[in-house]
């Protein structure tokens, strides 16, 4: 059958209402007892999202609540209320976030629903998306890449390597408008995170 | 025997270790003439999913060569480290074959404390392996389909791999297997299967426009290809028939060849390897289990047959640490197989045939120490 009709046949495939996943999800203490977190993302009995990376070392003292994980909106610009456009750029991932991010575009999820769209450019950019722990020969690539953008712009960290180094190095040396946890972020958080980016909603 | 590739300073074949490096024969080395120049793609453009490049050397259509250049190395220490802490590192160098590294680490350590897992074990391995191959073949076809820009398929594929990232979510809890397997336990609990409609997408081979692009496209005749580039090009390998430690005789499993090796060849494999993988799922039951892992030293090799070839690690364990790690990824073979059959192809041809082979350059690239 002709694709194209077929794609109409199966009616509409994106959702309101996205299904709950356990991990990455926000974490909360349902035990007491000591834990030997490999990342430091548990101090004086405070979760931080920024650093976890959601390994389960922590279960069951920690244990995950369902609930999506909060990215930190520090910056939004209404001018990209109609139109987003983004330019990913990988400094140093496992391949994680690069796929999570691709999965914003599923049907499920469908991110032009919400004025949101990839260009592969950053002239063409509002947002650089940052991915991945720094490495040394992308240094210069991420700086070429910022510069080239126009103003105004943001910055949007994804995924905890990004964030924090999460266990594997450093993050990129670049302040964050928009902070997305997880390891790797679910397309849902990062779809909740980029709409109040765009709009301050 | 066959070459499987470089594991620390030895050369893994499918009957074990032999010394030293891997024997390959050598590659002609395209030289350009009077009219030809360097051409670079990468490391960050529009179409690349990852960080990498390439030093193309051409006349304007036809490629003469191709260059790979590194610039994602990230280096991973885990000399000395627990086996805990290690286990977090190999499950994040390539989190699309999150499954397959942590299961070949895992096996590794296993075979070098001399200890063999229980069957609820080996059962949810193999669930996680055709789960995690059936979703990076579903991505492998999608990012063809949109090179071609065919944008209906591409959607229906992408929609597809979400689908299994959810049935993988439900069964294992996270959506690419991290934290669903750790030293001496499997923490999977029930399996739900993805519905996915394999006859759609056979229908992608009804598109003329389509096959054209990679028909003829990156032949692969090399007797040292590894996974679905081998057996696209006849060759019958695969790791699960030769490891012994996952028990894919026992569900029926047959390997799927094709004869051209070339992209389209790749596709075909890859497209009935979903069929057979949903297969096997459907005689494989999902529990929970742990077992004792010892306190010993011991040397040992773990390899799978992750969805892009074999992946092995091999593991020098002692007082519950590691004291030497080295990995063969797939994606390091898969990228010399690559770049050996692109000249003699044109520029329109580069991205049907990268994205034909499923490379991921985060465990091409990656340094441990």
């Amino acid at each position: 059958m002709n694709w194209f009709l077929r794609g109409i046949r199966r009616g509409i495939l994106t959702e309101k209402e996205f299904p709950q996943v356990q991990w990455p999800s926000e974490l909360h203490r349902s035990k007491e007892g000591e834990v030997k977190c490999p990342t430091d993302a548990l101090k004086e009995d405070r979760w931080d999202p920024n650093r976890c990376i959601f390994c389960r070392a922590c279960e069951p003292i920690l244990s995950p609540t369902g609930r999506s994980v909060q990215a930190q909106v520090k910056r939004s610009e209404p001018s990209f209320r109609r139109s987003f456009y983004l330019y990913p750029i990988d400094v140093g991932t496992c391949g994680g976030c690069n796929l999570e991010f691709r999965l914003i575009a599923s049907p499920q999820h469908d991110m032009t629903r919400f004025g949101i769209f990839l260009t592969n450019t950053p002239r063409h950019a509002d947002a650089l998306v940052v991915m991945g722990v720094m490495t040394p020969k992308m240094e210069e690539v991420l700086r070429r890449a910022y510069d080239a953008m126009p103003e105004p712009k943001l910055v949007i960290l994804l995924g905890v390597c990004a964030v924090s180094g999460g266990i594997l190095g450093m993050p990129p040396d670049i302040r964050g408008d928009v902070v997305i946890p997880g390891c790797p972020p679910t397309p849902e958080s990062i779809l909740r995170a980029l709409v109040e980016a765009k709009s301050g909603e | 025997m066959r070459i499987i590739g470089d594991l620390g300073s030895h050369c893994l074949t499918s009957e074990g270790l032999v010394e030293g490096p891997c024997k390959y024969s050598h590659p002609t080395i395209g030289e350009g003439g009077y009219g030809s120049f360097s051409f670079l793609y990468g490391p960050s453009a529009g179409g690349l999913l990852e960080s990498v490049a390439f030093d193309i050397l051409t006349y304007g259509e036809s490629i003469e060569d191709v260059r790979a250049l590194s610039y994602k190395t990230r280096h991973i220490k885990v000399g000395g480290l627990p086996l805990r802490d290690v286990l977090f590192k190999v499950e994040r160098i390539n989190v699309p074959f999150a499954a397959s590294h942590t299961i070949a680490f895992l096996t590794a350590v296993e075979n070098a404390l001399g200890v063999s897992p229980p069957e609820e074990v080996v059962e949810s391995r193999i669930a996680q392996l055709e789960l995690e191959r059936i979703r990076n073949n579903l991505l492998v076809i999608q990012r063809l389909a949109e090179a071609a820009s065919f944008l209906v398929p591409t959607y229906r594929l992408l929609y597809y791999v979400e689908e299994v990232n959810r049935a993988i979510s439900r069964s294992c809890g996270h959506r690419y297997f991290l934290g669903a397997n750790y030293l001496g336990e499997s923490r999977c609990q029930g399996l739900h299967l993805p519905r996915i409609d394999v006859e759609e997408l056979r229908d992608l081979l009804s598109n003329r426009i389509f096959i054209d692009r990679l028909q003829g496209n990156g032949v692969v005749k090399e007797d040292w290809a590894i996974g679905p580039a081998a057996r696209a090009a006849g060759f019958s390998y695969d790791a699960r028939l030769e490891v012994p430690e996952l028990k894919y005789r026992d569900h029926g499993f047959k390997i799927v060849t094709e004869s051209k090796g070339d992209a389209f060849s790749r596709m075909l494999v890859r497209l009935e390897e979903i069929e057979v993988s949903l297969k096997i799922l459907e005689g494989v039951e999902v529990k929970p289990r742990r077992f004792e892992l010892p306190l010993r030293e011991g040397r040992g090799i773990g390899r799978v047959e992750s969805p892009s070839g074999d992946l092995a690690y091999m593991v020098q364990v002692e007082q519950g640490s590691i004291k030497e790690l080295h990995l063969l990824p797939p994606s390091r073979i898969n990228i010399l197989l690559f770049l050996r059959s692109m000249p003699e192809n044109i520029f329109t041809d580069f991205p049907f045939n990268w994205e034909s082979f499923g490379i991921w350059i985060s465990e091409a690239e990656v340094s441990i120490s």
